[in-house]
Formats: C-alpha cells, sequence, structure tokens
C-alpha cells in the first residue's frame, strides 16, 4: 500500500513537472479555468435575485457549493486525469501498457495523465471555501466539518468518475457514452442546490449520488448536523467500494485493440 | 456551385456517418437531458413557488427559451475552435491549407455535418415532447413566428461559427486557446440565456446581451417572449451587424494567420 502511494506520489511530481515546462500555457490554463467557474456564481447568484429565495439558499451556499465541487474536481482530474482518459486508453489499444504494468492498475492508469486547469479548478475551489467560510463567519466546528467533507465529496468524486468511465470496458462508442453519463452526474452538481426538491432529491442522492458531492456538504455545514455528516461519509465509502467492484469487473471485459501504442 | 456541391458532400458524408454511432447519440440525448431536462424539471419547480410567475413571465415562455438554447448547442458549432487548434497543433493545417478547398469553408461545412443528425433527431422529440408536456406559448402561434425563427437560428448559426472561428485562429500565434475559448464560451452560455433565461436579466445584463455578439449568437431564446412581436426585426438587425462586423474580423485573422503558420507535424 505505501510503495503504490509513493509511486502515485511520484507520478504526480512528474507530471506537474512536466505540464509546468511550458510555463505560460500552464497558467493560462489556470488562471482561464479560474474564470470560467466564475460564470457559475454568477449565474447563480442572479437566479436567486430574480426567484427569490429558494429551499434557503442564499448566494453564500451558491459559492459554498461551487467551492467544494471545484475542490473535488480539480483534485481528481488533476493528479488522477488518467480515469478520465480511460476510453481513449481502451478504444485505442493504449490500456494494454497498463496491465503490463506491476503496479496497482487503478493507480497506474489515474496517474498516467495530468490536467493543467484542474489546478485552476482546485484554486478555484479553496478560494470559494475561504470566502464561503468569511460570509457564513464560520465557526471552529464548522471548519472541521468543511474539511472532512471534503474529503467524502472527493472520494464519492472519484468513485463515480471510475463507474461512469469504466463503462467505456462495454461499449463500442465507449468516449461518448461515457461523456454522456459523466455529464448526468455533473450537471446537477453543479445546479442550485435548494430547488432539488422530493423525488430529484432522492433520485440525485440515492441512485445518481451529484448532491453529495456540493448541495449536501454545504446544507450539512449549514445545520452542523452529525447524522447528515455521517451519512455522506457512509456513502462515500460505501460509492467506493461499489467503484473499485466494478472497475475490477469491467478491466475483465477487455479486449486489446493494440494499434501499436506501447510504451506510449 | 463547386462550393455547394463540396457543402453538400461534406454534409451528406457526416450525416450518414453519425447515423451509425448510436452510441454518440445517446451521449448527446443524456447530455441534454442532463443540462436542459433537469433543468425545466427545477425550474417548474421555482415556478410553482412563486404562483406560476416570475418577473411577469410564465414557466411556459421559459421552458421552450431553455429548451431552444440547449437544442441549439446540440449543433456543437463551438467545436470549429478546437478542431482548428487541433489542425494546427498536429501541423495538418499545412496540408488543409494547400488543398483547392478554402480551410475556412470547409472547417465550417464539417462542423455543421457533424452536429446536424443529432440536433435534427433531438429537435424533434424534444419539441414533440416540451408541445405534450408543457404546452406552447402565444408568440409561437403567431404567422410571424416561424419564419423569424428560421431567420435567427440561421443567423445565430452564422455569427456562432464565426466568433468561434476567430476563437481558433488564434492557435495560430499561442497555440493552447482553451482559456479563451472557455472565456468566450461562458460569456455566451451566460449572456445566451442557458441556466438563467434572458427574460429574468436584470436590466443592464440584458442590455449586454442585446448588443454583444455573445447573446446575438444566441437570439433565438428572444423569439418566445412577447417583446418578439414588436422588436424581432431590431435583434435581427443587431444580429446581421454582428454577422458582418466578426465576419471581416474573422477573414483578417485568417489572412494574418496563413502567414504566421509553424508547423509542428510530422
Amino acid at each position: 500500500m505505501l510503495k503504490e502511494i509513493k509511486f502515485a506520489l511520484y507520478a504526480i511530481k512528474k507530471n506537474i513537472q512536466s505540464s509546468a515546462e511550458l510555463r505560460t500555457s500552464f497558467l493560462m490554463n489556470v488562471f482561464g479555468m479560474m474564470i470560467n467557474n466564475s460564470a457559475f456564481i454568477i449565474l447563480w447568484v442572479y437566479f436567486i435575485k430574480s426567484v427569490g429565495v429558494i429551499g434557503g439558499w442564499n448566494p453564500a451556499d451558491i459559492v459554498g457549493l461551487q467551492g467544494f465541487l471545484a475542490l473535488a474536481f480539480g483534485i481528481i482530474f488533476s493528479f488522477g486525469n488518467g480515469i478520465r482518459k480511460l476510453p481513449e486508453y481502451v478504444s485505442s489499444g493504449g490500456f494494454d501498457r497498463f496491465m503490463l504494468s506491476p503496479k496497482n492498475l487503478l493507480v497506474r492508469i489515474a496517474t498516467a495523465s495530468f490536467n493543467a486547469s484542474a489546478i485552476g479548478d482546485m484554486a478555484f475551489g479553496i478560494i470559494c471555501l475561504v470566502t464561503y467560510a468569511f460570509l457564513i463567519h464560520v465557526t471552529f466546528y464548522q471548519i472541521i466539518a468543511i474539511l472532512i467533507l471534503l474529503i467524502f465529496s472527493t472520494i464519492i468524486f472519484l468513485a463515480l468518475s471510475i463507474i461512469i468511465f469504466s463503462t467505456s470496458f462495454f461499449f463500442m462508442d465507449s468516449n461518448a457514452v461515457s461523456s454522456g453519463l459523466f455529464e448526468l452526474f455533473l450537471t446537477p452538481s453543479l445546479f442550485h442546490g435548494g430547488s432539488f426538491q422530493g423525488i430529484m432529491r432522492f433520485i440525485f442522492t440515492f441512485i445518481l449520488p451529484s448532491l453529495l458531492v456540493g448541495t449536501l456538504p454545504v446544507e450539512t455545514v449549514k445545520d452542523m448536523s452529525i447524522l447528515k455528516l455521517s451519512a455522506i461519509g457512509l456513502f462515500s465509502f460505501i460509492w467506493m467500494f461499489i467503484s473499485i467492484k466494478i472497475f475490477n469487473k469491467a478491466v475483465k471485459k477487455y479486449e486489446s485493440s493494440n494499434f501499436m501504442t506501447f510504451g506510449n | 456551385m463547386r462550393e455547394i456541391r463540396l457543402a453538400k458532400k461534406i454534409i451528406l458524408t457526416l450525416v450518414k456517418d453519425r447515423i451509425q454511432y448510436t452510441g454518440r447519440l445517446i451521449a448527446d440525448s443524456l447530455s441534454i437531458f442532463a443540462r436542459c431536462g433537469i433543468l425545466l424539471i427545477l425550474y417548474w419547480y421555482v415556478f410553482r413557488l412563486n404562483n406560476g410567475l416570475v418577473n411577469g413571465v410564465t414557466y411556459i415562455t421559459v421552458a421552450w427559451s431553455m429548451f431552444f438554447y440547449f437544442t441549439f448547442s446540440v449543433l456543437n458549432l463551438r467545436n470549429i475552435s478546437r478542431e482548428i487548434m487541433k489542425d494546427v497543433q498536429s501541423g495538418s493545417v499545412e496540408t488543409l491549407l494547400s488543398k483547392p478547398v478554402s480551410y475556412f469553408w470547409y472547417k465550417i461545412w464539417w462542423q455543421i455535418g457533424s452536429g446536424l443528425y443529432p440536433f435534427l433527431v433531438i429537435i424533434i422529440v424534444g419539441a414533440i415532447a416540451m408541445f405534450s408536456i408543457v404546452g406552447i406559448p402565444d408568440t409561437m402561434t403567431l404567422g410571424i413566428f416561424l419564419p423569424t425563427l428560421f431567420l435567427v437560428f440561421i443567423g445565430a448559426m452564422i455569427l456562432s461559427l464565426i466568433l468561434y472561428s476567430i476563437v481558433g485562429f488564434m492557435a495560430f500565434w499561442i497555440e493552447d486557446i482553451n482559456p479563451i475559448f472557455w472565456m468566450v464560451d461562458k460569456m455566451v452560455m451566460i449572456l445566451g440565456g442557458s441556466y438563467l433565461p434572458v427574460a429574468l436579466f436584470p436590466s443592464f445584463m440584458y442590455k449586454i446581451a442585446l448588443y454583444s455578439p455573445f447573446g446575438a449568437s444566441q437570439f433565438i431564446t428572444h423569439t418566445v417572449y412577447d417583446s418578439w412581436k414588436t422588436n424581432w426585426y431590431i435583434l435581427l438587425l443587431i444580429q446581421l451587424f454582428w454577422i458582418i462586423v466578426l465576419g471581416i474580423v474573422a477573414y483578417v485573422i485568417f489572412l494574418k494567420a496563413r502567414k504566421r503558420i509553424s508547423v509542428n507535424g510530422g
């Protein structure tokens, strides 16, 4: 286990070093992504101004929601961008080289690629969460809750990414299908959390857990509910467990379609 | 005549190609459901809380406005930026520029052709679903609605292609255009009336949406509002103005870009 972590950290370090070589492009990607993400805050803040407070959600909660989501997204797709490239590896036959590696398969795939713009997501997420903390006049216990919930939401995001991109082993045109499924998961998590009520809240909490990434963590911080926090924690481990099971099962479906990409 | 034949050939070939890939149609449908479908359900809840009226606009109007925005996005015209960037980064732009067809037009027809099939399927199925579930606003029953919708749709296509081509041509100077693409794309998303329909904009934002090329590229979302009855020709003129201005800008940039070409590919 320790060896795998060491390997993952080494691969991440090398990825960052290689990406930072093109400094201007790297910085433009980081700042560009931060500006890009601000659009969602502008939209939902004006939404609240137009339609009023819904489900007790105010503009500060929108900032918190974007913070949780951007940070989880940034962490997973900067250091583990290889997961998102899984359909590409499978369809091109590039997956062969991962199977031949003596390292843990999932860690090897995840750390095979690095996305500079996701660093922008991470920076944006941190800025949003700090702003959120100021806006809600955060207490010491709420800071602890934010940190714990951040771990849970990142685990859920990772788990769902693994599940969704593992579908690439089952479909021919896997890139399109997995990106459609990912969109279905990601988009509701960007929406104003207070307007998810009734059956919609149930679906996007228990069936496709988009709300577990940002909406429910924000509501948990507001209510300081230990029950909600424990439930999110429990769900994060359940989803992680399911995702690893699905990934291992999916890998067995792999049939090499090698285009001489070994070692690339 | 040769140009028209080429356009027809490219578009038909790509439509035939897309028909073969059902997975991509499923992906586009999932994407539309994720964005538009869920948003419509949320707005339905929001309007119910506000007794069916927000900013003097009904749910039916807002729903159709958003439906037009998201269906138009299925054409994926914005992808022309990244396609141009890919050509520049891979070096294949050199081969394409040396062919006896205009690179700019070739890219435009290619982009239209690759999004046309999912667009037609989704607009037909979606419009039937919207008509049966939500109903139609009064403005859609007017005689001028369909002809003006067609005109503004063509204008929106041309303007979007020009706007995103300009972004794509930046690749000749900076190679990685993604940061510029994100900014332009988000301006279009905000001012086009995606998650927040234009009728719910504060007045200053509405003015920006009206007079900027970003908002003008999505004027199809304005067609369902009451103001369309009286303002349609003004909006069409604004759209035409931006098409001419940005068309000239795109052409000049393209000419300059050709001179700057530096090939990386082998």
